[in-house]
């Protein structure tokens, strides 16, 4: 039997997982790595520990679950998150930590570029937004406050760039990953002259641009000898994650949206036309030529009701975070839609799509002496979801889609789920049993499609399966539209006060 | 309850070599500079009886209520708000710590008990835990009451009573300690904490034990939670931090293969270099060599 090996580089862990040529689950691994924080700001990993965690995890899980059945390991494909940093020196030792995606140490140059002319032109260059997550103002962070880093630094590589490099000795980046850089240019598929002179490097300081199914030279000896991989393995430098959590979720064309719901989220589309928002809101990344991925990213979502698990829950009937927050789901049960009132803002980490307010802070709006403490559950998780609609109306001003595709883990609660059906008024699909997740799914058609299994990612899109569905109940949506014009309104309103507390609390 | 006073010299403590201090102090006057803030040579437990007591402990005032239980490391600063003792009834026990590392690290000695690595995780997780007071700690009370009575009796067998009596005062005060503590609730946050604290002192030779204490689990739910969470067991986890580490002293610095195995903590080169090679293919001086300039 033959095999095919997906691994995303997650945001905190390595997901190793192996489908035979039909898309059958064969088995998969996970590890974790942490994000160091030194400052506030600052959201670092180390590149070292990404790479010994992925062998490790590889390494047994092609022990136990491959090799032992002997089973021909066909071809390797990296997903990973977007948007890292990683200065390499001369001799390609990497310096320091990697930046990681959520690293928000670049906010005033991110700030600074967005209020001139040239941010605008370099949106609808690079389609990516102006914001800090972006590889472009944390290149421009390093020039500005990391003199001797930035001089130091020989090329300035992704965590995959990394990985993959160490693997086989070239240094690549595909479009994906590079097209949320800020620095290329998503109609030429080239780097962006303005955007590199903006960060002050030159091209041969980025890695080499390549497709999604390209595949370098091979795995080098050491390592096929290590791994137990014979030198045909073909390692497929693939997508980001949510590429892949899009593709893997089947949507492609027109009508069909992805919702993603973990600690962060966001909502996607996938079309032949780049979605030239005028309020630069919306993201475009390249997936293969002439598709791009389009949405927006909210920064809270699964992580906002874990801050609630933790204040608020009940850790005496459980042991762990994940009991105690199915039985505040169950809780939130026991309120009709719409809390009775009571709305709440989940901005707690300031917020990306659609007001792009890092300033932003939460709030629960509507309180009277009738609310009790699962009115807030409830409204803590319908705010979540208002965000991800608010994201959802936006897209729809330039494309409509009619159904929903939800995957992560926080779309494994049905509730959930169903709350998202009934505040979008969609039918809402997801994955039989959960499945193997959207991003290794995603990776699995873009190496089967390398294979020749498939014409392109369309035809490929098309054959992913979403069995289980949850339909809009009419009533809820009346009721959740009764309230989140309300939402919307205090989400615009608030934010000459989102600013003065967020400056008053700079002092903590 | 008569008051009780004994130190280091007295002819009670000569069975007990690691007592500094023993006492139960029913204090009615306030007499000046009667307790002035000095750094501790010895691990000191203050448990109040009756009163309220302003002290200053490593430099941060706390106040404490009948029923509270304070803990002075070695090493750090104590003493009264006003240099004074106040009034009230407080009963403590000061113990000399056979050896102690600034990070909580101890050895008590043969009186005791609990082994080693216990000890050591027991003094570690009292310092990461930050607060130095354990509040409503009545148990506490009660250990020092039967304490009282034994040194006072003498009855046959009092030294070993006493002896377990101070162990089992330890351990009340870590599990009591493990339990209030928050990291349940995050247990990310812990691990994330923990993480630093090995990375700190990688040389370190690391139990499961100690690393548990110091997230404030038993070692089987730690390690249940650890290979959740992460994928790997508690030691593996550790061996992929070595590594890493060991990764960036071979690229960055001229260290010697035997110094940096030691450094990040394998017990010999030849250990070290195995696993390096198991994992990465390589062996160190062959991984060191693989580093040459990129070609523009």
């Amino acid at each position: 039997m033959e095999c095919i090996i997906t691994i995303e580089i997650g945001t905190g862990a390595i997901r190793v997982v192996a489908f035979d040529l039909s898309g059958a689950l064969l088995g998969s691994s996970a590890g974790s790595y942490p994000t160091f924080h030194e400052r506030p700001d600052f959201s670092e990993q180390d590149p070292e520990q990404i790479f010994i965690t992925m062998l490790y995890i590889l390494k047994n899980f092609l022990n136990e679950k491959i090799h032992s059945k002997r089973i021909k390991v066909v071809s390797i494909c990296f997903n990973s998150a977007m948007h890292s940093v990683l200065p390499i020196d001369k001799k390609g030792i990497p310096i320091g930590n990697a930046i990681a995606w959520s690293d928000n140490r670049a906010k005033r140059e991110a700030a600074y570029l967005k209020s001139s002319g040239l941010g605008e032109s370099l949106y609808k260059a690079t389609g990516t937004p102006i914001h800090p997550m972006s590889p472009l103002n944390k290149i421009t962070w390093l020039k500005n406050n990391d003199k001797d880093r930035f001089a130091a630094s020989k090329k300035f590589l992704s965590i995959k760039t990394y990985i993959i490099q160490q693997l086989t000795g070239e240094y690549i980046i595909d479009h994906s990953i590079a097209s949320a850089t800020g620095l290329l240019n998503i109609h030429t598929v080239q780097w962006e002259e303005e955007a590199l002179n903006h960060a002050g490097i030159v091209r041969g300081q980025l890695p080499e641009l390549v497709p999604v199914f390209y595949t370098p030279k091979g795995l080098k000896k050491e390592y096929q000898t290590s791994l137990g991989l014979h030198d045909k393995v073909k390692i497929i430098a693939g997508s980001s994650d949510g590429c892949m959590a899009t593709l893997g979720a089947g949507v492609w064309g027109n009508g069909k949206a992805t919702v993603t719901l973990e600690e962060s989220g966001a909502v996607r589309i996938v079309g032949k036309e780049v979605l030239q928002d005028k309020k630069q809101r919306l993201f475009n990344y390249l997936l293969t030529e002439g598709n791009y991925v389009s949405g927006g990213p909210t920064n809270n979502a699964g992580s906002v009701f874990e801050w609630y698990a933790k204040q608020f829950g009940d850790f005496k009937r459980v042991f762990d975070l994940e009991g105690c927050m199915e039985n505040l789901i169950k809780d939130a049960g026991n309120v009709p839609a719409g809390s009775q009132g009571l709305i709440f803002l989940p901005y707690l980490q300031g917020e990306r799509a659609p007001i792009w307010n890092a300033d932003a802070r939460g709030v629960y709006f509507g309180l009277n002496i009738k609310h009790g403490q699962h009115h807030f559950t409830r409204a803590t998780i319908e705010g979540i979801i208002y965000a991800f609609y608010s994201i959802g109306k936006t897209v729809q001003e330039h494309r409509n889609f009619t159904s929903l595709s939800a995957n992560g883990t926080f779309a494994s609660y049905p509730f959930w789920t169903q709350l998202m059906a009934d505040v979008f008024n969609m039918t809402v699909h997801i994955k039989q049993n959960a499945g193997p997740d959207s991003v290794a799914c995603g990776g699995f058609l873009v190496s089967v499609t390398e294979l020749g299994m498939y014409k392109d990612l369309e035809h490929a899109a098309q054959k992913v399966k979403l069995v289980d569905m949850f339909l809009p109940r009419k009533q809820d949506h009346a009721v959740y539209m009764k309230h989140y014009p309300i939402f919307e309104r205090l989400s615009a309103k608030l934010s000459e006060e989102f600013a003065l507390i967020a400056d008053l609390q700079q002092d903590d | 309850m008569n008051q009780h006073f004994l130190k280091k010299d007295c002819k009670e403590l000569h069975a007990f070599p690691h007592i500094i201090e023993y006492a139960l102090k029913k204090n009615a006057t306030i007499q000046f500079d009667s307790l002035k803030k000095e750094i501790s040579s010895c691990l000191r437990f203050y448990y109040v009886i009756d009163g309220r007591f302003d002290w200053v402990i490593n430099g941060q005032s706390h106040i404490l209520y009948p029923g509270d239980l304070a803990i002075v490391a070695p090493g750090q600063s104590f003493g009264g708000e006003k240099d004074f003792l106040d009034i009230g009834t407080v009963s403590w026990l000061c113990l000399g710590i056979q050896q102690w590392d600034s990070d909580g690290g101890m050895t008590m000695g043969g009186w005791s008990q609990l082994t080693d690595s216990e000890c050591s995780a027991i003094g570690k997780f009292m310092l990461v835990n930050g607060s130095p007071i354990v509040s409503k700690l009545n148990e506490a009370g009660n250990l020092f009451v039967t304490m009282h009575n034994e040194f006072t009796n003498q009855e046959i067998g009092y030294v070993v009573r006493i002896n377990q009596l101070i162990d089992e005062l330890f351990i009340l005060i870590i599990r009591h300690l493990m339990r209030q503590n928050n990291f349940r609730r995050d247990f990310p946050q812990a691990f994330l904490q923990l993480e630093k604290t090995l990375r700190e002192n990688l040389s370190h030779q690391w139990t499961v034990e100690e690393m548990a204490a110091l997230v404030g689990l038993g070692n089987t739910a730690f390690s249940e939670r650890v290979k959740l969470f992460t994928g790997f067991s508690p030691l593996n986890y550790l061996i992929n931090i070595r590594i890493s580490e060991a990764i960036k002293l071979l690229n960055l610095s001229d260290m010697h293969v035997t110094d940096v195995a030691l450094e990040v903590g394998f017990y010999s080169s030849q250990h070290f270099s195995t696993t390096f090679k198991k994992l990465t293919g390589y062996t160190p001086r062959e991984f060191r060599k693989k580093n040459i300039p990129i070609e523009d």
